[in-house]
């Protein structure tokens, strides 16, 4: 049997409608006047609409995403009826295809959603809800960082997830532990929204962790090449004929600090690395040469970070007893000749300060 | 407005760009064919993204992690002290996040805002619950202020056991309220042996409390325990009693099954997490707001743990071949237009 099909053509009682007067009183936060809020005919349809098809979306659907685009006119779940729909052609015409009765537990799950189920707003085609990594994916990448050691770009490629979102699930994974930890020794402290979290992720579409790296599913394109503003405007470049004209070149045509898109990706190791294996190297010889690259990154990154340290240093630092005092050398001619320059230090007589006129930002801009 | 492209590595490393420069320039010329055109099949949506920067505010970042049902509800909450970011409180919503930012909501308020609303008896048994326990605590305040000399006095001994008295007093009170909630509990009314047990269970807890002072720690300890279980195996079998009676009716073993014995873990397991507790803001045991499903979605330019409730800024949103990140419920047309309006306009 299939499941039935959430749609309720006959209208509810008004049990139903009376849940909305039962519900205590809260704060409303609409801001459309009480004129605008008088019965219309769309205001008529609309609760005609919750108490039929609406229906659907009242509680989430169990084991699937549960968006208006998915279901047809009538409140039926589009992939169930197509799913119908194949199994009887199947039946009636070819004998000959077993290939949709192999499962029968399947006939009574929800199908798998396709892209188009997954549109949140059915006028708005561009924007799909996208996947989310599962609980599982999230330990693995915590785990593959946190426990084996492995290095946030390697897991990145590995995994096909972001390098940003490697970090941000290792960051929030370990606050997690830090609050269970915590939860273990004192009981004051705060549980876990489990509840909350589990019915989210329920409502959410997910991708699923697989240990085999052949059937893992690709969260997201991890080798996305930012579209800059350089390339922006067409350039109508004469050149000659015989020149062997590449990406390098059109990147200094365009700008001549703009660097070639091999250079902009996030993961530009990975066509290096391809074009060693089509050079014809061994494992071990790319896997060297790899290593070689990683090294001087790791150089790099700390003489920058050394070089960070020293400035820092630099700073006289005085202790009092409420704040820290910071002593460094400034220039007075940064300022500049109209007395407004960006790196000038201090105020200026007889130059107004700027903070009361229009359009300065004046909450923080960045927190530490 | 910013835009990526996918890159395979592959193409890459086998191609170096002069491809597009052979021919007249713009690449080997191929036979006209309008459905082969790859800029023509997969446009980037850029009008789509008109209203990014919205997707930079703080309160707008919360309401699109799911922590609250609506973007003036998130702003309340950014006012209301009650979001930090990176750890310090953030009072300001239109505080615009950065990449790498982590914004953390107070997880009562999450709760609130996610979860259905209370229905009218459980706000007044949560009313009378928050009179009963403001009254206690005035009564202990008055107790430790009469007994903070005598105290004094007292040797170690002797307070240990007072201490320990006292504290399983509160607990058997917490214990009679939990019997009496689950009594008066509206949604799943207790069948008529479940109140039978629940009567029983409440005479004992009774009489547990009118002794209290003529027992030992240890005694008491052991008694609190054994009312404990025999709560928990109370509700739980409740509500295995009635999915049996749904499901399956003629067929009951007498003895519970291995497999029985863990699902009554389970679910005792998922009522501690999940409890009835009618003092706080929201329906208990927590199930999501209604209709909360037809529009729960996470933008890929947010990284969120639910269970801490707590999410990162990864990037700012960005459009790519036939996508965009911004969450709109209008057509591209729509977008075009405001963005002549707004932006083009200026």
């Amino acid at each position: 049997m299939t499941p039935p099909l959430r749609c309720h053509s006959v209208i509810c009682s008004l049990s139903y409608t009376g849940q909305f007067f039962r519900t205590a009183q809260s704060r409303s936060f609409s801001i459309t006047s009480q004129r605008d809020q008088r019965v219309t005919r769309a205001r008529r349809a609309l609760f005609r609409w919750l108490q039929t098809n609406g229906v659907n979306f009242l509680q989430p659907l169990e084991g699937s995403t549960n968006y208006l685009s998915a279901y047809n006119a009538q409140g039926q779940l589009r992939r169930v009826v197509e799913r119908e729909e194949e199994a009887k052609k199947a039946k009636t015409g070819e004998k000959g295809q077993k290939s949709v009765e192999r499962d029968p537990n399947a006939r009574d799950k929800i199908p798998h959603e396709r892209p188009a189920d997954l549109r949140v707003f059915p006028q708005n085609p561009t924007f799909l809800s996208q996947p989310v990594l599962s609980e599982e994916f999230r330990e693995v990448i915590w785990k593959r960082i946190m426990e084996e050691g492995e290095s946030v770009r390697d897991v990145s490629a590995a995994l096909k997830v972001e390098m940003g979102r490697v970090g941000a699930v290792v960051r929030l994974k370990e606050i997690e532990k830090e609050w269970q930890r915590i939860l273990m020794f004192n009981i004051k402290g705060k549980p876990l929204a489990r509840p909350y979290a589990q019915a989210v992720m329920s409502m959410l579409p997910k991708t699923a962790y697989d240990a085999d790296p052949r059937k893992l599913k690709t969260h997201e394109s991890i080798n996305d090449l930012p579209v800059h503003a350089a390339t922006g405007p067409q350039i109508f470049y004469p050149t000659s004929e015989s020149r062997h004209f590449t990406r390098v070149d059109a990147a200094k045509v365009f700008d001549d600090t703009l660097l070639p898109a091999d250079d902009r990706v996030p993961h530009p190791e990975l066509s290096l690395m391809h074009k060693d294996f089509r050079a014809g190297k061994s494992r071990q010889e790319i896997n060297e040469k790899q290593r070689e690259r990683d090294e001087k990154a790791a150089k790099d990154k700390a003489r920058i970070a050394a070089r960070r340290a020293k400035k820092l240093a630099a700073v006289k630092k005085v202790q009092s007893p409420r704040w820290e005092f910071r002593f460094t050398d400034v220039n007075v001619d940064d300022i500049g000749k109209d007395g407004r320059g960006a790196k000038g230090v201090g105020w200026r007589y007889g130059v107004p300060l700027m903070d009361r006129s229009r359009a300065q930002v004046k909450i923080p801009t960045r927190v530490e | 407005m910013q835009a990526v492209v996918p890159m395979d590595h592959r193409y890459l490393a086998e191609n170096d760009g002069s491809e597009f420069a052979s021919g007249r320039g713009s690449g080997r010329e191929k036979l006209p064919n309008p459905d082969e055109r790859e800029h023509d099949r997969n446009p980037i949506p850029y009008m789509n993204m008109v209203y990014a920067p919205i997707e930079r505010r703080l309160d707008m970042a919360v309401w699109r992690s799911l922590f609250a049902s609506s973007a003036r509800q998130a702003r309340q909450f950014v006012i209301h002290g009650n979001v930090k970011v990176n750890g310090q409180k953030m009072p300001y919503p239109g505080y615009l996040l950065n990449p790498g930012d982590m914004f953390q909501v107070d997880m009562d308020r999450v709760m609130f805002a996610t979860g259905a609303p209370k229905q009218i008896h459980q706000v007044r048994a949560g009313r009378t619950k928050a009179k009963k326990a403001l009254a206690q605590q005035q009564r202990k305040e008055a107790e430790d202020k009469a007994q903070s000399g005598a105290q004094e006095l007292a040797s170690s001994g002797w307070q240990d056991v007072e201490l320990v008295r006292a504290q399983r007093k509160e607990d058997f009170g917490n214990l009679l309220t939990q019997v009496e909630d689950s009594f008066n509990d509206r949604r799943n009314r207790p069948g008529a042996k479940r109140k039978i047990e629940l009567r029983a269970l409440r005479k004992d807890i009774l009489g547990a409390m009118r002794k209290v002072n003529q027992k030992t720690a240890k005694t008491l300890d052991d008694e609190l325990n054994n009312l404990l279980a025999r709560m928990s195996i109370t509700s739980a079998a409740q509500k295995a009693q009635a999915k049996a009676e749904t499901e399956e009716l003629e067929a009951q073993p007498k003895e519970p099954t291995k497999e029985q014995v863990q699902a009554l873990r389970e679910v005792m397991a998922r009522e501690a997490e999940n409890p009835i507790d009618n003092s706080k803001p929201y329906a208990t045991p927590w199930t999501p707001r209604p209709y909360m499903s037809a529009f729960a979605f996470i933008p890929r330019y947010l990284e969120v743990n639910h269970n801490i409730c707590s999410a990162v800024y990864l990037r700012h949103p960005v459009a790519r071949p036939r996508l965009a990140e911004v969450p709109s419920p209008f057509p591209t047309e729509i977008h075009q237009l405001a963005f002549n309006w707004y932006l083009r306009r200026r």
